[in-house]
């Protein structure tokens, strides 16, 4: 069970990366065609550069996780769950952050931005339980 | 002790987020808290807007409206503060600058001299014009500084030297006090604050005058157009509030969208600053020096104010206090006169039109608050749309043609402001008859600088039938045989001097540069002008017509200055015009008829001076 859940892991780990380091690459290219959709606002061009930004990291988190987790967390259950919730979070903050710079308004991100605190809590409750599991 | 530790970990974020969001550097309540600024009558300053509307707030920041009045520092003074002395009317001035402070060394009296520190700089796009705080009993007053620095011509001029003023050796003839007139316009919700009520009877300037002015913004900020922000700020503070009106699309947001107001309160919102008016009652004057104007953003303009008129009179006044400031016809001929000019158009009358209608305030072309489009035939054609299928037919002029410009013919440019001249905000059809009986710059004429008005009108008759008569005579007594730029460059009023001179340069005009003969005489001329500020205008069209076509004078026109010291001015002036045959035979043709050059372009000087004595003796002070 703790091979598979962390195998799945290390498998989203690497999608979460493909999708958001090209994601960088269309920003940039954003800015160098001066794409005013994108460049016009503020609020879309910090969601989706947080989009961006908390894929990647996420990505990251997920591989080292996987990395980690057999060696240093104890009771399989704790793992497969915690690798769950690290799953769901992960997806869910960049997608949030994403989907809130999409038919945003001026002042305020698209609702889609409510996945981003579910998502928040989601990576939470991995943290907590991956603390505790480590005692 | 480990839940506690992980507790603490888990908290130690949020905590120190929100110890350095309560301690940290608040922007709002420093705006707030400025000098000069005051959160009064539900302004709350446009760094409130910016948190909601950050696109808003960014394509407002890059406006001229932005920077129109500003606190004085590096970063905003644009003039050159270097300590070299700056000469006119044979005193000099020098401006200079210590760390981040400015400061200015000017003559006092006759042999006096006295520093001023700038204390407020007003201005951005033309020129940059400096006040220094002068504190009184109670109170204070901010007073203009004599010189301005103008941008495009990078260098120092005299305040008299940029209004339509004559000659005036007195340095602070202009020293006027930003908390009576500039307040108004230059800034958000002004408040002058005037302390001496006990003397609200006057309305006469009173050197003894003090207030403590404040404004919500420094500049034409948020809530000049969109109007007091608190109550909007108050409710939409609501996350529940801004979403549920977002997806219900509720217009009712507190706080005023020009676009969305019907085109006669759309246009009162420019109106409030760019129509010279007076209050409505006329006694409101007393309210205003103190709590400012009473106009808000989507009122009707006419409910509060008087815009001002060719007719409009003062109570006691003679009823021709604002004559100089329209043509005889009562079409503005000084900038901030826009609003008078669209509301008595047709298609304001007639139609919707409306400011908005061309110009974008968060958009376009910063110069002219316009889409580059708007500066073409797309702004008429979106409603004369009949016109734009067959655009030769209705103009008589070949489709490149300037005279196929809609605007060219029918917002002409001839209304003086900022040392420049602008479009006409009147549409209206020209008229040679009506426009030279009522000594005014005609459309026709300001392109085709050769001919004249009695050509003008023979070629509206022709094009447009017999409703366009010939005119029987000017205002001035010139002979209307003359072109009509010549005959009002030498004859004219000072506006209409400034105006056709400034037409002579101008890119696009029908005049070929080997005709420019008899046009080049009367500009020569009128470097003799007793304005400043014509005699730069024609300086600076015979420096255009020089680049077209050389008769290898733009050295010694470069070095002449319009505001040098009278004699030597004016010797080489005339120099100028004694030179002007030998110089141009080999470029220039003569014009036919010969008026006022030989067939060998020699200047008929007689000629040229018996028109000269036809300029009224009325003399024309306009400032801003």
């Amino acid at each position: 069970m703790t091979d598979m859940a962390l195998r799945k892991t290390v498998v989203f780990g690497w999608y979460l990366l493909a999708i958001s380091l090209p994601a960088g690459l269309t920003l940039e290219a954003l800015h160098a065609l001066k794409v005013q959709v994108y460049l016009g606002s503020d609020m879309r061009r910090e969601l989706w550069t947080l989009a961006h930004a908390h894929g990647n990291i996420l990505g990251i988190l997920c591989l080292v996780y996987a990395v980690v987790a057999d060696r240093y967390l104890r009771d399989e259950q704790n793992i497969a769950a915690i690798s769950r919730w690290l799953r769901v979070g992960s997806a869910l903050m960049p997608l949030g952050f994403f989907l809130g710079g999409v038919l945003n308004f001026e002042g305020d991100p698209s609702l889609g931005v409510l996945l981003v605190p579910i998502g928040g809590l989601c990576l939470l409750v991995a943290l907590v339980r991956a603390a505790l599991a480590a005692r | 002790m480990s839940a506690i530790k992980a507790v603490l970990a888990l908290a130690s974020a949020p905590i120190a987020i929100g110890i350095a969001l309560w301690a940290g550097f608040d922007v709002e309540k420093n705006d707030a808290e400025l000098p000069l600024i005051h959160r009064a009558e539900g302004f709350v300053g446009e760094q409130t807007c910016r948190r909601c509307h950050p696109d808003q707030y960014e394509t407002w920041a890059r406006t001229f409206h932005s920077t129109m009045t500003q606190r004085v520092d590096p970063a905003t003074v644009v003039g050159r503060f270097d300590g070299a002395p700056v000469e006119f009317y044979a005193k000099f001035a020098k401006p200079y600058r210590d760390g981040d402070r400015f400061f200015m060394d000017l003559p006092e009296g006759d042999t006096g001299r006295r520093v001023a520190e700038v204390a407020l700089a007003v201005g951005s796009r033309r020129y940059q014009q400096y006040f220094e705080r002068v504190e009184r009993d109670s109170g204070s007053v901010l007073r203009r500084l004599p010189i301005l620095w103008h941008i495009d011509a990078q260098r120092w001029m005299h305040l008299n030297d940029v209004f339509l003023h004559a000659d005036n050796p007195e340095w602070n003839a202009h020293a006027a006090i930003w908390n009576q007139n500039c307040i108004f316009c230059h800034n958000t919700g002004p408040r002058p604050g005037y302390l001496n009520q006990e003397r609200k009877n006057e309305i006469v300037a009173d050197p003894d005058r003090s207030f403590d002015s404040h404004v919500a913004s420094l500049g034409i900020a948020c809530e000049s157009c969109h109007g007091p922000a608190k109550e909007h700020v108050d409710i939409y503070r609501s996350v529940a509030a801004r979403y549920f009106d977002h997806f219900a699309s509720s217009n009712d947001t507190h706080v005023v969208n020009p676009a969305r107001l019907d085109h006669e309160r759309s246009t009162g919102v420019c109106g409030q600053c760019h129509g010279q008016r007076i209050p409505n009652p006329v006694e409101n004057h007393y309210r205003w020096r103190v709590t400012g104007p009473t106009y808000r953003s989507g009122n009707r303009l006419t409910d509060h104010v008087t815009p001002v008129r060719i007719d409009t009179k003062l109570p006691g006044g003679t009823g021709d206090e604002f004559a100089l400031r329209f043509w005889a016809d009562g079409t503005p001929r000084l900038t901030a006169y826009e609003y008078q000019g669209i509301t008595t158009s047709p298609c304001y009358e007639k139609g919707t039109m409306s400011c908005l209608s061309c110009h974008v305030m968060h958009g376009g072309d910063v110069r002219g608050q316009i889409e580059p489009e708007m500066r073409g035939n797309r702004a008429c054609l979106q409603c004369h749309e009949d016109i734009g299928t067959d655009v030769q037919a209705h103009t008589k002029h070949g489709p490149q043609s300037t005279g196929s410009q809609c605007m060219d013919c029918h917002m002409p440019r001839m209304v003086f402001g900022v040392v420049e001249i602008h479009r006409s905000h009147k549409i209206e059809i020209p008229n040679p008859a009506r426009d030279a009986e009522r000594g005014r710059p005609n459309a026709c004429t300001l392109c085709h600088l050769d001919k004249s008005s009695l050509w003008a009108a023979d070629k509206m008759r022709e094009f447009w039938g017999d409703a366009y008569v010939r005119p029987k005579s000017r205002p001035d007594k010139a002979p209307l045989e003359l072109p009509d730029s010549v005959a009002s460059i030498l004859s004219g009023d000072p506006v209409q001097r400034v105006t056709y001179a400034k037409a002579c340069g101008a890119e696009g005009s029908a005049l070929a540069p080997e005709d420019a003969a008899l046009v080049r005489v009367a500009l020569h001329a009128t470097l003799l002008d007793a304005y400043p500020s014509i005699r730069w205008t024609a300086q600076k069209s015979l420096l255009a017509l020089e680049a077209r076509l050389s008769t290898g004078i733009e050295p010694a026109l470069l070095d002449w200055r319009h505001d040098g010291p009278k004699g030597t001015r004016e010797s080489v002036a005339k120099r100028f015009l004694a030179e002007f045959q030998q110089r141009s035979t080999s470029a220039l043709r003569a014009p036919l008829p010969t008026t006022l050059l030989s067939p060998d372009l020699a200047p008929d000087l007689r000629a040229i001076i018996a028109l000269l004595d036809l300029q009224s003796g009325r003399a024309i002070h306009i400032g801003e």
